[in-house]
């Protein structure tokens, strides 16, 4: 059962320096493709890109989903911080609002916050509840230019 | 990549083009999750899904948002994009090599889209897209929405 008393709480910022071949590896694997030269070029072809409009290769648009993953030791850590059974945990929903590219090169700091945690009775079976944990997240770029805010709803069965 | 889709071109009601995946493996999977760093054993280790009854390991949710994103960005080119959100609403299996033809359509993934408004925000011109995943037996995996800022011509 997840420890409402967490409302509020910040979680230590992580830090992820995006590389190049890690945007190309995440677009062949959303891609269900084993070469770059099968996804879009925006992925892995800086001159492409560039011709396209963009300063550089750019990201996927849910490429931050690895920035926490790999930076901050995975999901277990928050998982365990907010007293989540994993067993019963389920992604319920996922936000992206884009104010900005992620390019090679770039180095991303991920701030989160639990913003919500709510139950919600279920259906098919009144007296039980689904429990539910919104965490926002704030990505800026090292400029400091906020690039992504995302909205991620954890929902425990 | 896409082609440049201009903001008067677009109407309410109009379909986005449809999208459709290959069929979904475990070696997907293993691939998605190695790229994206979730090695939650739900996602490739039947002996795990196996205590709690499951018959087979599922495909990561984000992975099904990841195969969305790139529906909408070959319609839309990426910079346009402004807000894309989903809900998870079913799990998917990936198809088993044993019994490939008989097991594929559960690991087929169709991204569908219909254009649900067109407005004016921070002086762009905006629309909304309202989508949908499912696979090929009708099940939907995730329902949700993109804005996109379109040019003018």
């Amino acid at each position: 059962m997840a420890d409402k008393s967490k409302l509020g709480m910040e979680f230590a910022p992580y830090t992820f320096e995006v590389e190049k071949g890690k945007i190309a590896e995440f677009a062949m694997a959303i891609y269900q493709k084993e070469n770059k030269d099968q996804i879009s070029p925006l992925y892995a072809d800086r001159e492409a890109a560039k011709k396209a409009g963009y300063k550089d290769i750019i990201a996927p648009p849910t490429f931050q989903t690895c920035f926490p993953l790999w930076a901050g030791g995975g999901i277990m850590p928050i998982v365990q911080e907010l007293g989540i059974n994993l067993i019963r945990l389920l992604h319920g929903e996922e936000e992206y609002n884009y104010l900005g590219a992620i390019h090679p090169g770039d180095i991303m700091t991920g701030q989160s916050k639990v913003v919500e945690m709510y139950d919600k009775e279920k259906k098919d079976k009144p007296g039980k509840f689904m429990e539910f944990t919104v965490i926002e997240t704030e990505i800026r770029n090292q400029r400091g230019e906020l690039v992504i805010k995302s909205r991620s709803t954890l929902v425990e069965r | 990549m896409s082609k440049v889709i201009y903001f008067e071109d677009v109407h309410i009601g109009d379909a986005m083009p449809t999208f459709t995946s290959d069929p979904l493996t475990r070696t997907h999977l293993v691939r998605y999750a190695g790229a994206s760093g979730d090695f939650n054993p739900l996602h490739h280790d039947e002996t795990f899904v196996s205590m709690f009854g499951m018959p087979r390991v599922i495909a990561h949710g984000m992975l099904i948002m990841g195969m969305t994103s790139r529906a909408i960005t070959e319609w839309i080119d990426n910079k346009c994009l402004k807000n894309f959100k989903v809900r998870f609403s079913g799990m998917t299996e990936p198809a088993d090599l044993a019994d490939f033809e008989n097991t594929k359509a559960r690991a087929t993934i169709t991204v569908t889209g219909t254009v649900v408004n067109k407005f004016v925000e921070g002086g762009e011109n905006r629309i909304q897209c309202d989508i949908q995943a499912a696979d090929a037996l009708g099940g939907v995996k995730l329902t949700g929405s993109f804005i996109a800022a379109l040019p003018s011509k």
